[in-house]
């Protein structure tokens, strides 16, 4: 994939550790979509955070329709590699994109306990 | 006449009575709409556990939250074990019925009980464009 598809990726996520304040990188992800004739998710692309707990060419501006998306976050596989228990096995966060010529921001702000996602920009 | 009192006579009125319908769930909820400072009050929930050996979910318990917020009898205590979990709530109808749409069509939390002993409070603080949860007591 070529580095300007990368930068517009018009889904992007950024993943941080609350529980140390830092980006949490090498988490593992997987962003989804459902496929409303089947009912079942599609995979699109599968990734890891970098340094800075973001993973940059999720999808490519052609690829992205309305629909119901899913990321799916390996935050458990996260902390066990940090020598730690959590809470949550893996975070999945499911949204609706019903206008495909914006953009679109999903962090997840993550501890051992506790995370918060919101709609960014 | 205080609390227990008043429990403690409904019981010996009815022998019948399931004892364990008294005791509190040892897994809670708490829907808040953190948009409009309310409870999230008539929010569809269902509580689901994960079948280690075929990797499936079953359904434990459907429910709707009251005016608090809140879904008492999730899960009795006998059926409480030890495994992964899941809680769903129907954010996107409960917005629909306030006439609003929501970024989330639904909310899962999956979470990991290793120890039933314990209390475990698993809330959803929600608004129509963010969420976040965090085990509670």
């Amino acid at each position: 994939m070529g580095s300007s598809a990368k930068s517009s990726s018009p889904i992007t996520t950024h993943v941080l550790n609350t529980g140390d304040g830092v980006p949490a990188a090498r988490v593992a992800l997987s962003l989804h979509r459902l496929d409303p004739r089947m009912a079942i998710w599609s995979l699109i692309t599968i990734g890891n955070t970098n340094e800075d707990g973001r993973c940059p060419g999720l999808i490519t501006r052609d690829a992205f329709t309305p629909g119901l998306y899913k990321i799916r976050f390996e935050t458990g596989q996260y902390w066990e590699s940090l020598g730690q228990s959590s809470f949550y096995p893996y975070v999945e966060i499911v949204f609706t994109i019903s206008d495909a010529d914006q953009s679109c921001h999903v962090p997840l702000l993550v501890s051992r306990y506790s995370y918060s996602t919101y709609r960014g920009s | 006449m205080n609390r227990l009192q008043h429990i403690r006579g409904h019981m010996l009125a009815d022998k019948n009575m399931n004892i364990a319908t008294t005791l509190p769930s040892p897994l809670t909820t708490h829907v808040l709409n953190a948009a409009q400072g309310v409870p999230g009050a008539n929010m569809t929930i269902s509580l689901h556990r994960l079948n280690p050996i075929s990797s499936e979910w079953y359904l434990l318990t459907t429910g709707i939250t009251d005016d608090d917020g809140r879904c008492p009898g999730l899960i009795t205590k006998e059926s409480f074990i030890a495994g992964v979990y899941k809680m769903h709530f129907e954010t996107g109808k409960y917005w629909d019925a306030l006439g609003e749409t929501c970024f989330y069509p639904y909310v899962e939390v999956i979470f990991t009980i290793s120890d039933p002993s314990q209390k475990y409070h698993v809330p959803l603080l929600l608004s129509r464009f963010s969420y976040s949860t965090y085990r509670g007591s």
